[in-house]
């Protein structure tokens, strides 16, 4: 099973949500596309600044959607996997994670923002755009139960890592919130889970 | 867990007549990814359930620097013409009179989580759209719509158009009957109907319960109905006025009266006929003529309305122009709660505002509309599900879109608004505003549409964000202002008949293109859209908050008690206003400040190229700039005489301003051209219409054949409408002047 789209969710890490000014992101996507900067087909750049707890920015591409997106009042880097490329669940989410956590990354490098922007790497949320083969029933999560398990425990190279779907409206994407231990930065969770994938 | 596809999931759930064409469509999809289909006949096929381009589907893309091309997958697979297979598209969703269902909410919901950004967006026809939507996924899209009475079907292309409607039909103190019934058959009708398929242009249509009020804009429709009643042999009997030739686009038209009274029996023969004299007699080649109003205009209303009677008389008879009628007199909608009024409720902190510009009362007492205020037109798919929920909760479940890209909740106790107010407030949907100066409406723009100039979107975000800082401090009668913007000259944001409205264009400076904003004043939003603005001016898109407050400013400071804007900028002249404008329309140097190079919401470099500055470092004033101000002067001179009632001046200023822009445009080539304007147009014909080099990419040579029918076929007694049509078209031909020049003769940065 290949679910129709696969969202990974990284939070900012920061006390207050006002404290992030959207408009900031519009420049970043746009050099990002100038430059290629996510070795990728991207597109173009939405700006839904105007709407509360919504996508905020949305770097538009051909596989990926990249937002700023503060749904629930959690500001964060929301990755979706647009399109099917991958043979299965597992190798689709470790493909949302590599480039979520790659693009999460390169946000924190850019010098536009002040102070830098920083992602934790102790929690964050997976969601599944499949309403099909995924609705936000408990069912659906006994199903992917163990493919997550392999995939999260790969990124957190071992580590105890946690995760339970969310309890939520029957209607809301199936959302999965992840807690890990022992990886302090995103830049060391992706280096390790690259290694991991590579080898 | 076993494979499954909406398909077969949602079989039994979806009409088998929708189901079969969306079967229909799903195979043209497929038989076009395998170049079975032409791309031609293929895009029309996609247009017609609702597919439409996007910016940049044409795999190109200026990305501040340089034009990049986006190498979509799927290579030189197509959906039309220019047009990339991968390329991210927009499906337009029909919504009937505006009304949804919660049911219907929570798929809209889903279907934008699922398939485009989450965004819903709410247009000027009351439809909704996604975007960023792939066509591989719009089968699927359209059969989960489908499964809840929703269709895509000729939401796009030549066909008729979601129908419009009031959202207070039914609860409207003043209507002369709820419309909702007949709106509702209408569109069910026409939908697919064998004699709308074969129109040269789309056909918009709208329902209005009164005169007075805006809410449907009859006027500016190809076909609008206006409920009235009339008493025949004693019984009060309903029908509807009933109107044609109507609508904004690059000229707007009026509507003219086909029939003051058209019984209730009569209206789904009528559209009928008015569409079969359409489809057998409207342009089909030159789209750019190709809407009734053009045709209504051609034969005079009063052989319009031959024809379609003619045609009336030779309709084979249809059960279904009647039948509805029987459910007709049952038609109610029904209330969540018994009504009761807002009494001593406690309440919570900024309800008084919102209650004093978003509840409308019911002529049903204790019950009220509520207005929901969605920035832009737009709503997350949380909101969504969660306005779902209330509309279940408090306004048994009748929900409609508004044409200014809102939403109403009605039939709602007016004693649970406290509970609703703190309900949409966690939410963020309970913004104040409606109907004032911050509810603002505006087309897609540069965001996503391919035609668009400007960022109509962003100007209108930032002109929200600033008006609603101050809103409390704005004097009454700017509150109550409308401003309508729109990305380009086609209207789509309704920026004619806005009090204050802007449409998107460019100008150079230097070697540079900067995105500019026409200032159009004195539309009548009200009366069914009851005047149109004129142009004014173009300002940079910079200046346009500045510009604003200057024009309300002195509207407030000089208003004679009761005088409306529109009587204001009478009063105060064309001239005048016109000079208030002239201190924003200066451009600095992009050295000094490169800002009003980029448009709002947007960080690229507005123009393209890659050849620098002049060598002189400070502005270089080519002649056309020069010439081509000689032609905006003499139609500024026009817009004057047509206040002074100097028709016969207002069309030979406009005639001569084309000349002029046509000539400043020729002489970039050809520098020993006469002021004979027969030696001008045979000229410009010859440099730049047959070379097709001033062909714009969307609407080709049309904005030429303004100068040409003017030039071959001068009226013989201008009067008013047709000064003021020659001074639109005019103000059309010296901005394609400007494209032309930028287009063809290069030098601009980043072009």
């Amino acid at each position: 099973m290949i679910p129709f789209r696969t969202q990974v969710k990284f939070l900012l890490d920061i006390d207050n949500a006002a404290d992030i000014d959207l408009a900031d992101f519009v420049g970043v996507f746009q050099r990002w596309i100038q430059q290629n900067a996510l070795d990728e087909l991207l597109i173009d750049v939405a700006d839904y600044k105007h709407v509360f707890e919504g996508p905020g920015i949305v770097l538009i591409g051909h596989f990926s959607d990249y937002s700023i997106e503060s749904r629930e009042g959690r500001v964060g880097l929301l990755y979706t996997r647009k399109r099917q490329v991958e043979s299965d669940l597992q190798s689709q989410l470790r493909t949302a994670l590599r480039l979520a956590l790659k693009a999460a990354e390169l946000l924190q490098t850019e010098t536009d923002f002040d102070p830098r922007l920083k992602f934790r790497a102790d929690a964050f949320e997976i969601r599944f755009a499949d309403r099909l083969q995924l609705p936000n029933r408990p069912e659906s999560f006994d199903g992917i139960n163990d493919d997550l398990q392999i995939v999260l425990s790969e990124l957190y190279g071992g580590n105890a890592v946690q995760f339970a779907p969310r309890a939520t409206d029957p209607r809301n994407l199936l959302t999965i919130d992840v807690q890990g231990e022992g990886v302090a930065a995103i830049t060391d969770l992706l280096r390790h889970f690259q290694a991991l994938v590579e080898s | 867990m076993t494979s499954q596809n909406w398909k077969a999931v949602l079989g039994d759930q979806i009409p088998e007549e929708r189901g079969r064409e969306i079967e229909t469509f799903a195979g043209q999809v497929e038989l076009r990814r395998q170049n079975k289909v032409d791309e031609k006949v293929f895009a029309e096929t996609r247009l017609r359930w609702g597919i439409y381009g996007q910016r940049y589907d044409n795999g190109q893309r200026f990305d501040g620097t340089k034009t990049q091309t986006i190498t979509y997958p799927s290579g030189d697979l197509t959906k039309g013409p220019n047009t990339y297979w991968d390329a991210p598209g927009m499906l337009r969703i029909k919504i009937p009179f505006g009304g949804v269902t919660p049911r219907q909410m929570e798929v809209l919901a889903e279907v934008a989580d699922e398939y485009s950004d989450g965004i819903l967006h709410v247009t000027t026809r009351q439809d909704f759209q996604l975007h960023f939507v792939h066509i591989d996924d719009t089968p699927d899209l359209m059969r989960r719509l489908a499964a809840v009475g929703i269709t895509t079907q000729e939401a796009c292309g030549n066909t008729v158009r979601n129908i419009t409607a009031c959202p207070l039909a039914g609860v409207c103190h003043d209507e002369a009957f709820d419309i909702t019934p007949y709106s509702k058959a209408m569109a069910y009708f026409l939908l697919g109907h064998g004699d709308t398929q074969d129109f040269g242009r789309k056909f918009k249509t709208a329902f209005s319960g009164c005169e007075q009020h805006a809410c449907a804009l009859v006027n500016m429709h190809d076909f609008g109905l206006l409920a009235r009643t009339k008493e025949v042999d004693g019984e009060i009997k309903r029908g509807f006025a009933v109107f044609v030739g109507g609508g904004l686009g690059t000229i707007p038209h009026q509507a003219k009266l086909l029939d003051s009274f058209v019984t209730e029996e009569e209206i789904l023969p009528i559209a009928q006929s008015i569409a079969r004299v359409f489809a057998r007699l409207g342009e089909k080649k030159n789209r750019n003529r190709a809407r009734i109003k053009f045709l209504v205009e051609q034969v005079g209303i009063e052989e319009f309305r031959r024809l379609v009677f003619e045609e009336r008389a030779q309709l084979p008879h249809d059960d279904r122009w009647t039948e509805y009628l029987n459910d007709v007199p049952d038609y109610h909608e029904t209330p969540a709660k018994q009504p009761f009024s807002l009494n001593g409720q406690a309440r919570p902190e900024g309800f008084e505002g919102w209650y004093k510009t978003n509840i409308y009362q019911q002529r049903q007492d204790g019950y009220v509309v509520v207005y929901i205020n969605l920035p832009l037109g737009d709503l997350t798919s949380a909101q969504m599900f969660r306005l779902a929920d209330l509309a279940h909760k408090y306004a048994g479940d009748n929900v409609r879109t508004t044409v200014e890209q809102n939403m109403v909740l009605r039939w709602v106790s007016e004693a649970d608004l406290p509970e609703i107010y703190t309900e949409l407030k966690t939410i963020g949907l309970a913004d104040a505003g409606i109907n004032t100066i911050v509810d603002i409406t505006s087309c897609p723009g540069t965001d996503t549409c391919k035609l668009g100039i400007a960022s109509s979107r962003g100007l209108a975000g930032e002109l929200r964000e600033q008006l609603a800082a101050k809103i409390d401090t704005l004097p009454e009668a700017v509150k109550e202002l409308k401003i309508k913007v729109s990305g380009c000259f086609n209207s789509c944001g309704q920026h004619h008949v806005a009090d204050i409205g802007f449409f998107g264009n460019s100008r150079r400076s230097g070697n540079y293109l900067v995105p500019h904003f026409q200032l159009v004043l004195g539309g009548k939003w009200k009366q069914n859209a009851g005047s149109y603005g004129l142009a004014i001016g173009a300002v940079p898109s910079k200046r346009v908050p500045e510009v604003l407050e200057a024009v309300t400013n002195r509207f407030a400071n000089e208003r004679i008690s009761g005088e409306s804007f529109q009587d204001w900028v009478t009063r105060l002249g064309k001239k005048e206003v016109k000079a208030m404008l002239e201190p924003f329309t200066q451009v600095p140097a992009h050295e000094v400040d490169a800002s009003f190079y980029t448009d709002w919401g947007d960080t690229r470099e507005y123009s393209l190229g890659d050849i620098g500055v002049g060598e002189c470092a400070g502005e270089v004033v080519s002649l056309f700039s020069m010439e081509i101000a000689k032609a905006e002067s003499n139609h500024f001179d026009g817009l004057i005489a047509l206040d002074e009632g100097k028709f016969a001046k207002a069309d030979e200023s406009g005639y001569r301003a084309m000349l002029l822009a046509a000539r400043a445009l020729v002489r970039t080539r050809f520098l020993a051209l006469s002021d004979d304007p027969n030696k001008i147009v045979e000229e410009f014909r010859k440099q730049f219409y047959d070379t097709k080099l001033f062909f714009d990419p969307y609407a080709g040579g049309k904005f030429a054949h303004y100068l040409f029918d003017r030039h071959e076929n001068p009226p013989a007694q201008p009067d008013a409408d047709s000064a003021r049509r020659l001074l639109e078209e005019a103000q059309l031909f010296i901005e394609a002047c400007y494209s032309c020049e930028a287009r063809v003769n290069g030098s601009i940065i980043g072009s």
